[in-house]
């Protein structure tokens, strides 16, 4: 019951998500240069702490905090400029434009993965999302090619990359299943539904089977119903996937978009 | 029964069932399968649960609020059980029988927002087009994408916000956005691809058969499709209906008729070839866009049978026309109050009146700017043999501005007011085109809701009031309301679920259902385990 009380909070803080409170008037927000740039000041000077790709450590995450908290970039420009007191965080002494340039990479972290440079082979990423080892493609589809059972995959490059690995290596913690309980049905005309519960009460009961078909069942006509506790994507992702096939598998997902790419466009200005 | 119903159905979903085109055309049953119910644009289901004996029983079933709507003008389609309503950039799936959410798109990154009028569905797929124009298919059991493919640019000031029209193997869509310069098309596009395969343009390119009837600015002249149409499957023919010219309110720099704005065209489906066209306002200048659902019967006229097409218009008048030839049968009032035209021809041309036409000062025309009646859908009933048509007994002050149009500006040429008025559902023979009967309605006269006739004998119409109403069909008298709380801007439907008819209709920010009352059941609680 209670997941499925917070999957509705989760849905629509889900479609802000990478949305900023406003966006900085200032050119390097958007602009590829002063990303490139930015980056390069964060792998010697952030990293560290917040995590090569934003995915935090020592310090906060700084791509899922907006999910809750939407940040704006002149508020990411001060944090930079006067640190956390009180925190490990510490000023800096950067000029404005090079504070500027980091502000624009952590925006673009923030953003969708399909419009950032995304190091790895993208082909190669297919390969092992539809070969056996991952084996990602029995349960996900991305362009009706794939199985049916786990959430559809076509737009996930609309999602922070930090956010894409996070629910590949910590399948627990990943916010998105929420709604992908595994269920088994057992009916009172003893007929057994197994599959993923993609909504339900205590009224009614809406299950994917494995086949990916979908049963709209009255809760009246179940007699028990066994929820899995964990979710059905699998949790070593970590040990089954080498340095390089994760890299490799994120760039293919990085890649996929319904919306063309929107390669780090140049912002007019007026 | 019920359970029954239940589990026939759950054997269906084991089946992989999918929808044919035959299944499309046969019309609507338990399912309620395209936007008008059938092709010929009926809204009219055989369903014969609620009757007009019944219907005082009716009771709402479920609420689902859609997130972040307003205004919805979503026509529900239904499959199996499964409810998919559209808003802005998203498609929602919802248990027709308990008002659940079991899956919803959102397209968040789309270019505009704006209204959407519904979605379609063949084969495994849902189809809906987004407001900045990319058709997408969704897998209808679980909302993931099979394509997202855009047919139109945003940025030549083209909107879409109708819901698709599938035939056989191809998806119709039109284009919106008339109001403020644009070039109108109806376009078919590959159910299983998404690739264009032909695109018929409203307005003539300079050069062009009917380029003459322009002067201006033909390159933005609208002629949108905003609207989907109805289809003859015996003949191949899609029946399209054209938006104003622009700019709506000045007619100065597009001296002549403007065609084909304002017109019903007949449309081969395999090549998008014009069969004929009909322009029910020549040079428009009131925005009398003729969007309203084009309905198909044959009928007698002059003692002859003939495949006809109705048409109630905005202009005020009522059309039958021979949707074979496009010759023009008759046309009558549809309102009381019509006084930019003394009447019809008898070659179908308005008899217009002189000074009718917008003045920098403002003048007082009837209609008024929302026409005599919408894109709201109309009804018919094979059994009484009967139309239903909201309709509007308004008028208004239509005033002209000098300034130079400009395109893409929200630009219509000047303005026009909307005075009073009232809305009235009309029940008309078509066979005479007389009035069997009228429900006056209470309201401030907007008219945004359509109609759905049912076999057992009930007219279910959204008031001006933000009522849902169930009327006898054959009286026009009132058997139930219910206050939705707040204006209605869609068209109910009806189907049936696990054995129950419904009828659904989607409000401002909600969608309601209704069935009739059954007093709920002692049940024991299910035995719910959680698996380690």
């Amino acid at each position: 019951m209670r997941f499925l009380a917070i999957l509705s909070l989760v849905l629509p803080l889900a479609a802000q998500h990478g949305r900023y409170l406003n966006d900085s008037q200032n050119p390097a927000i958007g602009n590829s240069a002063a990303i490139a740039a930015g980056a390069k000041l964060y792998a010697t000077s952030c990293a560290a702490c917040h995590g090569p790709d934003g995915s935090g450590g020592r310090g906060p995450n700084l791509v899922r905090r907006p999910l809750w908290h939407p940040l704006s970039d002149d508020d990411i420009f001060r944090t930079i400029r006067n640190g956390v007191p009180g925190a490990d965080m510490p000023p800096t002494k950067l000029p404005d434009d090079q504070t500027w340039n980091l502000v624009a990479f952590i925006h673009s972290l923030i953003g969708p993965a399909s419009e950032n440079k995304v190091p790895g082979n993208p082909e190669a990423g297919e390969r092992i999302f539809r070969g056996s080892n991952a084996g990602c493609a029995n349960c996900h589809a991305i362009r009706g090619r794939g199985g049916r059972m786990g959430p559809d995959l076509t737009d996930i490059g609309s999602r922070p990359l930090a956010l894409i690995k996070d629910s590949i290596l910590k399948r627990s913690k990943d916010l998105y299943l929420l709604g992908n309980e595994g269920v088994t049905v057992l009916l009172n005309n003893g007929q057994t539904i197994e599959g993923v519960a993609r909504n339900r009460s205590n009224y009614s009961l809406q299950v994917l089977d494995l086949k990916g078909n979908l049963h709209l069942i009255s809760m009246r006509d179940v007699r028990e119903l066994t929820i899995s506790e964990r979710s059905l994507m699998p949790g070593d992702y970590a040990q089954r996937l080498s340095k390089q096939d994760l890299e490799d598998l994120l760039a293919y997902l990085a890649r996929q978009s319904v919306r063309p790419p929107e390669t780090a466009p140049e912002k007019e200005k007026n | 029964m019920r359970r029954a119903g239940l589990l026939t159905c759950l054997v269906c979903a084991c089946a992989g069932a999918q929808v044919r085109y035959e299944d499309i055309r046969k019309g609507p049953g338990a399912d309620w399968l395209t936007y008008a119910g059938n092709y010929q644009g009926w809204r009219y289901s055989p369903l014969t649960q609620i009757t007009a004996e019944n219907a005082g029983s009716l009771a709402p079933q479920w609420v689902y609020h859609v997130p972040n709507a307003k205004g919805l003008r979503t026509s529900p389609i239904v499959y199996k059980g499964v409810m998919y309503v559209t808003n802005s950039n998203a498609v929602y799936a919802i248990d027709a029988a308990s008002g659940r959410l079991i899956w919803q798109y959102l397209d968040p990154r789309a270019k505009k927002q704006g209204v959407n009028r519904g979605a379609a569905i063949l084969g495994d797929r849902v189809y809906f087009t987004t407001s900045d124009n990319y058709l997408v298919a969704l897998d209808r059991q679980t909302g993931g994408v099979i394509f997202s493919k855009q047919f139109a640019d945003a940025n030549l000031g083209i909107t879409s916000t109708s819901a698709p029209l599938i035939a056989r193997d191809k998806v119709i869509v039109g284009s919106a956005g008339g109001d403020s310069g644009m070039r109108g098309f109806v376009a078919a596009l590959s159910a299983e691809t998404g690739e264009e395969i032909w695109r018929t343009y409203t307005v003539p390119a300079k050069g062009e058969p009917g380029a003459e009837s322009w002067g201006e600015f033909i390159e933005w002249g609208g002629g949108g499709t905003w609207l989907s149409g109805t289809f003859d499957p015996e003949l191949n023919t899609l029946y399209w209906t054209t938006g104003n010219p622009w700019p709506d309110f000045t007619g100065t720099p597009r001296k002549g008729d403007n065609l084909f704005t304002c017109s019903l065209l007949a449309l081969d489906l395999d090549t998008g070839k014009w069969k004929w066209h009909f322009q029910f306002t020549p040079h428009d200048t009131h925005d009398w866009d003729a969007q309203s659902w084009p309905v198909l019967i044959d009928m007698e006229f002059r003692g002859k049978m003939r495949k006809v097409v109705l048409h109630a218009n905005r202009n005020g008048f009522f059309y039958a026309l021979d949707r074979t030839t496009g010759e023009f049968l008759r046309a009558t009032k549809l309102i009381d109050n019509v006084t930019w035209a003394s009447g019809i021809d008898d070659k179908g041309r308005p008899i217009s009146l002189p000074g009718k036409d917008p003045t920098p000062e403002g003048n007082w025309v009837c209609p008024s700017v929302k026409g005599a009646t919408n894109w709201m859908g109309q009804t018919y009933h094979p059994g009484t043999g009967l139309l239903y048509v909201i309709t509007l007994e308004q008028c208004g002050m239509y005033t002209s501005s000098s300034k130079k149009p400009e395109p893409m500006k929200n630009f219509g040429g000047g303005g026009a007011t909307e005075e009073g008025g009232q809305v009235i559902l009309r029940a008309i023979d078509p066979k005479t085109a007389k009035r069997v009967w009228e429900y006056p309605m209470t309201g401030f006269g907007r008219m945004w809701t359509g109609t759905v006739s049912t076999a057992g004998g009930v007219v279910f119409t959204g008031d001006d009031d933000g009522h849902l109403v169930a009327l006898d069909a054959m009286t026009g008298e009132h058997l139930w309301h219910f206050n939705m709380g707040e204006l209605l801007t869609a068209s109910p439907i009806t189907y049936e679920a696990n054995g129950k008819q419904y009828v659904a209709i989607a409000s401002a920010t909600a969608v309601f259902s209704f069935g009739l009352f059954e007093p709920a059941s002692r049940t024991q609680s299910t035995k719910i385990t959680i698996r380690k």
